[in-house]
């Protein structure tokens, strides 16, 4: 089979999922609503009806891709992390303490200085049990589901104690200088630069994983570890590599949060944004440009879901049931399987 | 002072009360989590489906007035959502991991989305006429001084799962369903080729951890606390899988690592409880995940090892 065909159906598979999930959306709305189509329209059609909702499904898009794309690397190496929530505390946390505690310094050296800050602070993060499995063979599901616990937790206690925040009652850092905040870039909207980096973010990592040698390394260790070890490749070394470069980016996913909306470090406020970085990974094949489109796919249903909270009978968790149907439904190997068997089946038929 | 106030506590056997408080969801949970493991499907799910369990048995509980259907109800929905989990791991062949994952956002959400949808609240539903899992006071023994203290009073939860640790063993061990379990777990090919019937093995072992994690989730809502709050298991669904992977694969591990892990999270509610505690609660909440990074770098190293040896 040509890889393109492959990837036509790869898609068109991906599309039907998606769709499939929407109708199972559509049927729980329909069964519990007693407005119905006010629900489905204000989950579909609201988020699009004004600029400014426009402006929400983008900045909410930037961290999902940016998560999205911290997993996307770890899987692709075959590691299955879960720990995008805890590098993106840990990142932040580092990066927010550059900005708040580094003042005076030009915007120009200040925010890129804060912004490597979180960069560092993920990776370091994601050494942690990037090094256990490689070295220690310990279970790295375990293990990043612990730390995101540890690193909530000794972030919470840093701003609710010796980097608390004068003024209120709220457990949060200072605020960050305006100057460093990220910009809105459409006017009229609440779009902010942020969107900016994710796209940089995105074309970065494309290039990483499919123009260089530690992303050929990378995915061929993800594809046969054993394999790649007799081919020569330092598979744990690479191990290591791609739980860090994915922590990084998760760290930035963080900071670009508190950049462009939350304006200072609050306790807790990723609220799961690593763990929705997990489905946009699943949902892209853990492909850079899958991501991108997955991001903004996964934004433009929260911004919905918060519309139809707003105008009907619907509670936002509707959207629950879409989310975790199109887990399942993209991950089903069995539907793929199942076409290509078809499509094999078809191109037999027309050779005959 | 404030350690005297601690120690006064640990002493008096509160510490052994909020301990089996604390403890019992874990254990009930992970010994789920155990049979899944040792039927060759981990089963990461089970915080979405002590959740979904928990919030099911407090709604029926309190709707029928009786706690024993609330139970019932809780660990059917649990069950329900483990077979499709079945479906989905085993039939579609989604990873397995995916499907747990899966399950996790699922309990969280929808459970949000039925306490709006039937209640009309959206943080914490509590009901007015509970139906609470009764205790258990031993007649005679509740007087006796110390002993009285360490064994009347528990919630009859606590015995449920003290009982589930043998009914597990003899399970796992002494029936040919348990022969069948851990051939399936290990050597699937194998026990294929042997006449045993793998996927059925899977979709039970599956929803056994259904019905041990709904028992645990049951007894959040209808036992410790009376309501449904939520995302109330916070977290006590995933110390039952490291619980699961520490255990050594058996059920005597499985209650050895849940002492441990009930023990750090009930020495973190006491301290919390005294003023000017000495250790911030955030340090003490971390215990539990700490111990378990380094229980489980302790065990890879050890297997590590025992490899080395053998090759």
């Amino acid at each position: 089979m040509k890889s393109s065909r492959m990837l036509v159906l790869e898609v068109s598979g991906i599309l039907m999922a998606v769709v499939t999930a929407l109708l199972c959306g559509f049927v729980v709305i329909f069964l519990t609503s007693s407005e119905p189509f006010a629900a489905v329209s204000a989950l579909f059609l609201d988020p699009l009806s004004s600029w400014f909702n426009v402006g929400t499904i983008l900045n909410k898009a930037v961290p999902l891709i940016l998560t999205g794309l911290a997993l996307s690397v770890v899987f692709q190496s075959g590691v299955f992390s879960m720990g995008a929530e805890g590098q993106l505390y840990i990142g932040s946390f580092l990066a927010a303490l550059t900005a708040v505690y580094l003042p005076g310094l030009n915007p120009w050296i200040h925010l890129p200085l804060v912004l490597i800050a979180a960069l560092i602070g993920g990776a370091i993060y994601g050494a942690i049990p990037g090094l256990l499995k490689a070295y220690m063979n310990a279970n790295e599901i375990v293990t990043t589901l612990m730390l995101n616990f540890v690193a909530i937790l000794l972030t919470s206690y840093f701003v609710n104690n010796q980097f608390k925040s004068q003024g209120g009652g709220y457990a949060k850092m200072e605020n960050i200088d305006k100057n460093i905040l990220l910009a809105k870039i459409i006017p009229g909207t609440s779009a902010h630069a942020g969107i900016l980096i994710a796209l940089a973010a995105v074309v970065l990592v494309y290039l990483l994983l499919y123009k260089t040698s530690i992303g050929y390394e990378l995915r061929l260790v993800g594809k046969n570890g054993h394999f790649a070890r007799y081919g020569g490749i330092a598979t744990r070394k690479i191990i290591v590599i791609s739980v860090m470069i994915s922590g990084a980016l998760a760290g930035l996913a963080g900071i670009v949060e508190i950049l462009g909306i939350q304006q200072t470090f609050k306790q807790n406020f990723s609220a799961g944004l690593g763990f929705d970085g997990i489905i946009i990974a699943l949902l892209a094949r853990n492909h850079p440009v899958g991501v991108l489109v997955a991001g903004l796919f996964y934004a433009y249903i929260q911004v919905g879901a918060q519309t139809m909270q707003y105008g009907s009978d619907m509670p936002r968790e509707v959207a629950v049931i879409i989310q975790v149907m199109l887990v399942l439904l993209v991950t089903a190997q069995a539907i793929f399987t199942f076409l290509k068997q078809r499509y094999a089946k078809t191109e037999q038929k027309a050779v005959k | 002072m404030v350690w005297q106030t601690i120690w006064n506590q640990i002493i008096d056997l509160s510490l052994i009360a909020v301990l089996f408080r604390v403890m019992t969801p874990i254990l009930l949970a992970a010994l789920g989590g155990l049979i899944s493991d040792i039927g060759g499907a981990i089963n990461i799910g089970l915080e979405g489906l002590m959740l979904l369990s928990a919030f099911t048995s407090i709604a029926v509980g309190s709707s029928t007035g009786n706690w024993a259907l609330g139970v019932l109800a809780g660990v059917g929905v649990s069950m329900l959502v483990s077979y499709g989990m079945g479906f989905f791991s085993l039939k579609m062949k989604v990873d397995i991991i995916i499907t747990g994952f899966a399950v996790n956002i699922f309990g969280s959400g929808f459970t949000i989305f039925l306490m709006s949808k039937i209640f009309g609240v959206t943080g914490n539903y509590s009901p007015s006429k509970a139906a609470p899992i009764p205790t258990v006071n031993i007649p005679f023994l509740e007087d006796v001084p110390v002993l009285g203290k360490l064994l009347s009073g528990h919630s009859l939860m606590v015995w449920i799962a003290f009982l589930s640790v043998v009914f597990c063993m003899v399970l796992i061990y002494k029936t040919p369903y348990g022969v069948h379990l851990r051939s399936v777990g290990e050597a699937p090919q194998a026990a294929q080729s042997l006449g045993i019937p793998v996927k059925r093995i899977q979709y039970s072992a599956l929803a056994w951890s259904g019905v041990f994690a709904g028992l645990a989730g049951a007894f959040m809502s209808n036992g410790l606390t009376n309501m449904f709050v939520k995302d109330m298991t916070g977290g006590t669904g995933f110390l039952a899988l490291a619980v699961v992977l520490l255990g050594n694969r058996n059920p005597i591990g499985i209650l050895l690592g849940s002492l441990i892990f009930g023990l750090a999270s009930a020495l973190a509610t006491i301290v919390q409880t005294v003023p000017d505690a000495p250790i911030p609660s955030q340090f003490i909440q971390m215990i539990p995940y700490v111990v378990t990074i380094a229980a489980l770098v302790f065990f890879a190293m050890r297997q590590k090892r025992k490899l080395a040896t053998i090759a």
